[in-house]
Parts: structure tokens; sequence; C-alpha cells
């Protein structure tokens, strides 16, 4: 049997993000070591408070930590828009029984990553606030890390602005510093998540999984859904599982390596993920960016996931 | 009645083929064609644009405009359209003359003359509208529609967010999509879906002119360069931008807000496009999504099969 792979999430739930944990704990082949929590869709003291909701609910033990309240550099945006006042609105979730860890995500990560006997995967869900913190504070982290499978940017359109996706745009200058950090990055955008949404009648099939996480998990979609139904999306896009199902099964998404640039400085283009899919600058190629996913096949992968939480 | 048009460009290989297909079109009545530096300097494209007015058959008042952007250097795509600016093409000289007046002035008269009918087919930079828009801000209410060649919601060309002509002048393209003017913007979305295939160019070289035989030797030279970038066709950016004003209906488009930056360390020059309406303002722009590539293939052959032997 082969080794199961290391890895670290860190995010700010966030309906998907939340969902995202809980694809990565239900697969046999991830070892989750750590669950870090940043601001970014919500205020840093209501994700983490969601992590641990989250996690106590299905039942899962692991280390949370938190980690930035805010950018590196400038004030915190949030998504209530999105996500509701709590972050996780929808499902009824008890008071969480794990406690967060004594330490700070930055500390906690470079310690999971040392002692690890193989290389660490991180898989980023929100802004990179805490990735970054982790490479400008310990720059020698960088061969330590296998990959970096991120949710964020956009090669053409954005959803916060017409420029930028959400997660680039909270913390451009963090995600700059992770872009050209030299680690091998799959950026999972909208490009690809866009075309990983769920409809109506999957969301059903999730619910009769049967079990209190599956129902839980259905409910957090129907509130999601109320959102991009506004906008005029017909289902709701899976953005934060994406990055981890690229995680569990590469061979379901196109991707194409290219490089890409972060715009910290543009009037109406900050936060853009400039992507170089035409190759106009001959630039080393420094991202994977994903462009397209078998849809269906992502869908059984999250019906799957579900099955692995208790029925009772 | 005629369809009053002038045309701005910077000839430049595909503004030839793009004036050629505008220049014995009977619906239109073209006051004058304004040359801009981009393609190359503006003593090139002034006189390419006046040999290819006279080549064509026309007396078109050729009207010179600006030898650089509004504020930044001016950087030429000397490598897509040669020293001249039109690559290996030899044009005889030009039997007429310069206009007396220049482009802003030329464009600022016909616009008043027109009062709300003339339209402008922008192959360039757009710093001849710009600065016309600068000295007379009244002519905003005087322009019917601006179609221009440039920019993109997805990738540039010049760099990974910009398309040549945006970038060549971000500064001018701001003031013109700020200025309330209506704008079809055709840009790489659609450009990049409007090839000339070997054997279309075959037909075209077919026809015995001789307009048709120098644009197909102009598509012969485009096609070695846009084949070697990885296209199947030579790649006809002004010449869609042309077609759209002889029949809109060659482009599907969508109304969407579009912001010009200027600023971005990696993004000058790109058309901000507001995709997934998240602004909340008013569309600004027709922005060309995709073609319908037969009609585009045939006012093209049958502006070219019309020029006399």
């Amino acid at each position: 049997m082969s080794r199961k792979r290391s890895v670290i999430m860190d995010c700010d739930p966030g309906h998907d993000d939340a969902i995202a944990l809980l694809m990565a704990f239900a697969c046999d082949t991830i070892d989750v070591k750590l669950v870090t929590t940043v601001g970014g869709n919500q205020t840093l003291d209501k994700t983490l408070n969601n992590a641990l909701r989250i996690l106590s609910f299905a039942g899962i033990d692991v280390e949370v930590a938190a980690g930035a309240a805010k950018p590196l550099n400038r004030e915190l945006i949030v998504a209530p828009e999105v996500h509701g006042e709590s972050g996780l609105e929808g499902p009824i979730l008890p008071s969480p029984t794990l406690k967060p860890s004594d330490r700070n995500a930055i500390s906690a990560m470079w310690d999971v990553i040392k002692k690890c006997d193989d290389k660490v995967t991180i898989i980023p869900t929100g802004p990179l606030t805490n990735v970054a913190t982790l490479i400008l504070a310990h720059p020698e982290v960088k061969p330590m890390i296998e990959r970096i499978s991120l949710m964020g940017g956009s090669c053409i359109g954005g959803n916060w602005t017409p420029a930028a996706e959400f997660n680039i745009l909270v913390d451009p200058e963090a995600a700059s510093i992770v872009f050209n950090s030299g680690i091998p990055i799959t950026m999972c955008g909208l490009d690809v998540t866009h075309k990983a949404q769920i409809y109506n009648e999957e969301i059903e099939l999730v619910r009769n999984v049967g079990g209190k996480v599956a129902k839980m998990v259905a409910e957090l979609l129907d509130y999601f859904a109320l959102f991009h139904k506004k906008f005029g999306f017909e289902g709701s896009p899976m953005h934060d599982p994406c990055a981890v199902a690229y995680i569990i099964d590469p061979s379901i998404f196109t991707t194409k390596a290219c490089h890409v640039d972060i715009e910290t400085q543009g009037e109406f283009s900050t936060g853009a993920t400039v992507a170089d899919l035409n190759d106009v600058l001959k630039k080393e190629k420094n991202v994977d960016v994903a462009l397209d996913i078998n849809r269906e096949a992502f869908i059984q992968l999250l019906l799957k996931s579900m099955k692995f939480y208790p029925m009772a | 009645m005629k369809k009053p048009i002038i045309i701005d460009c910077d000839p430049g290989l595909d503004d030839a083929i793009a004036l050629f297909m505008i220049l014995n079109n009977k619906n239109f009545d073209i006051r004058a064609v304004t040359p801009v530096s981009g393609n190359q300097t503006i003593d090139k494209t002034s006189i390419n644009a006046l040999k290819l007015v006279s080549f064509a058959g026309s007396n078109v008042p050729v009207a010179c405009g600006a030898s650089k952007p509004l504020y930044k250097e001016l950087v030429t795509a000397a490598h897509v359209h040669g020293e001249s600016g039109l690559g290996n093409v030899v044009l005889p000289d030009p039997k007429i003359g310069f206009s007396e007046l220049n482009a802003y002035d030329m464009i600022y008269q016909e616009a008043v003359k027109h009062n709300n009918e003339l339209e402008i087919v922008a192959l360039g930079p757009l710093t001849n509208i710009a600065l016309t828009l600068l000295k007379y801000p009244d002519v905003k209410d005087k322009i019917q529609r601006i179609t221009l060649m440039g920019g993109s919601s997805g990738c540039g060309n010049d760099t990974p967010a910009a398309e040549f002509n945006i970038v060549a002048d971000s500064d001018a393209a701001k003031i013109v999509f700020e200025s309330g003017i209506p704008i079809t913007m055709v840009g790489l979305d659609a450009t990049h879906k409007a090839l000339v295939l070997d054997e279309e160019i075959n037909e075209i070289f077919s026809y015995k002119n001789k307009v048709s035989e120098l644009a197909a030797n102009i598509l012969s030279n485009a096609l070695i360069f846009c084949k070697a970038h990885g296209f199947e066709g030579a790649v006809m950016h002004d010449p869609l931008a042309m077609a759209c004003i002889i029949d809109p209906e060659v482009m599907i488009s969508k109304d969407y807000h579009v912001d010009i930056e200027t600023k971005g360390t990696f993004t000058n020059g790109k058309t901000v496009v507001d995709v997934y309406h998240v602004t909340g303002k008013e569309p600004n722009a027709k922005v060309g999504i995709d073609i319908d590539r037969n009609k585009f293939m045939n006012i093209l052959k049958e502006a070219m099969m019309n020029y006399e032997l």
C-alpha cells in the first residue's frame, strides 16, 4: 500500500471550505496533519469557530490552528453576501467540542512540515496570507512542500471585481509571494470552478446519502445555491472542493502549465492572476492552471466522500 | 443615404486588407482616413495609408494624426509588420497628397457636419480619437459609434494581460472608453476566430485584379507569421472590425462595462471586462465574443472580387 499524502488544509470556512475539508478527511489517500484558518470569507474568529464546528460535528480530531486575522498589507475584505454573517449560514451546528491549538498557524505549519518524513502538500482555500507568512518567516520551507493546490484566481473575469477573484483580491501581496516562491502550484480558479457546479438534483443525492454529515452538507449547499441563483448560475460552483479534488484525483482535471503574475498595483485589476496562456513572455512556467474538469466524475467524488461519514 | 465614416488606422498589414474591404463599398461615404502611429511610426503609417487609398483607386482625404501616444513613448510592432509597416509589399507612389487638415480637426469637422451620423472605425491605438476628445470635448455627442479593433476579455497578445492597440496607448483608450460614445469592441476574443485559410487566400488571388493579388500577397505573409504562432489561418484583426461596420451581424457581442487599466505592473493596457457583472456599472461597450466566419469570408471575398482588373 502506498503511503498517504501528508496535507495541510489552510481555509476560511465558508460553505465550500467546509465541504473541501470534509472531502479531504474522507479520502483514504490523504493524511490531513493540520488545519489552519485565515481571515477571508469571514473574520478570523468566525472562520476558526466554523472550522472547529464542522470538524467537531463530523467527529474529526485534528489540530486546528488560527492564523492571520488580516492580509499582509491591506484591510480585510469579507464576503457575508455569499456566506452569511456567521460565514456558515444554513445548517444549525452545535458549539464545537474541538478546542483550537495553543500554537499559531505559522508555528504549527512549520513544525508539522519539519517533522514530516516526506514533503507536505498545502491546500489553501482562502486568501494566501498564512502560506505567504510561512514562506517569509521560514524560506527554507520551500523545498519541503510537495505542491500547493489552491483555490483562487481566474484567467477570464473575476467574481469580486471584473479582474479579480475573491481569495486573490483579499491579499494580492500574499498571492504574489506564493506564486513567485518556486513551489509547484496548481491554481483552481474560476476557469475551472465555474465548470464544477452542483445542481439541485445532485444536492438531493447528497442529502439522500444519509447520516447527519451528508444532511448538513446538503443544507450548506441549499444556502450556497440561493446566492448563486441570484447571479444567474444554474448551479453552485464548488470552488474550494476543486483544490482538494485535484489532489485526490488530478486525472479529472485539464491543466495548462504557464507563467502567472499577480497584479498588486492596478487601478482596476489589482488581484488579477495574469496568466500567460499564450506564452508571450516566454517566462518560466510557475503554475499549472486548471482550465476544465470532468464534472460528473467530480460529483461522484463528492458523493463518495459523503459516504465515508457515519450513517447514524 | 450612404453612411458617413472615418477610418482611423496604422497600416499595418491587416489594416491594408481592412481598407481594401471598404474603399470600393458603395454603401459608405468615407469622409477621411486618419493615420496614427502604432504598428509603425507615423511617417510610415501615413504614407502607407496614402499609397493604399491611391492604389485602390480612391481619393479619400488622408489626414495625419499623432506621432506618439498621449503620454508614453511609442513602441511599434515592426516584428509583425516589418520595417515599412507593410512587410515586403511594395506599392506605387500615391497619385494623391495628404489633406491639409490634421486628424483631430478632420474628425471634428466631419462629426459636426454629420451631426451624430458619423461612425468611426479605429484600427490602431486610440491616440487620434482621444486627442479629438481632448481638443473638442463636445465631439462626444456628435459621433454615433466607434467600432474599434482592440482589447481582450481574456489573455492579451502583446503582454499576457493586454492587446497591442490598447496597451500601445492605454491612456488614450481610457479616454475613449470613458467618453460615453457607443463603442463596439472587436477584441481578440472575436478576432482570433477571423482566420483566413490557405485555400481562401488562393481564391482571393484568383480574382486576378491588382487589389486582390496584393491582398492575397499580404494574407500569405500574415499566414506565415500566424502559423508560427499556432494559428491555422491568417488572423484578420482589423478586417473583422471593418466587417462589423459593413454588416454588424458578422460578430456576436454582449454589452459589458469595460474599464481600461493604466496603472498595473502586469496589467497596463488590459481591457477589464466585467463579464460576471460584479460592478453594477452600466455597460459602455458591445464586446465581440464570437463571429460568423462564413459571413466574414463572404464580405472579404465580395470586396476583393469587385475591384476592376
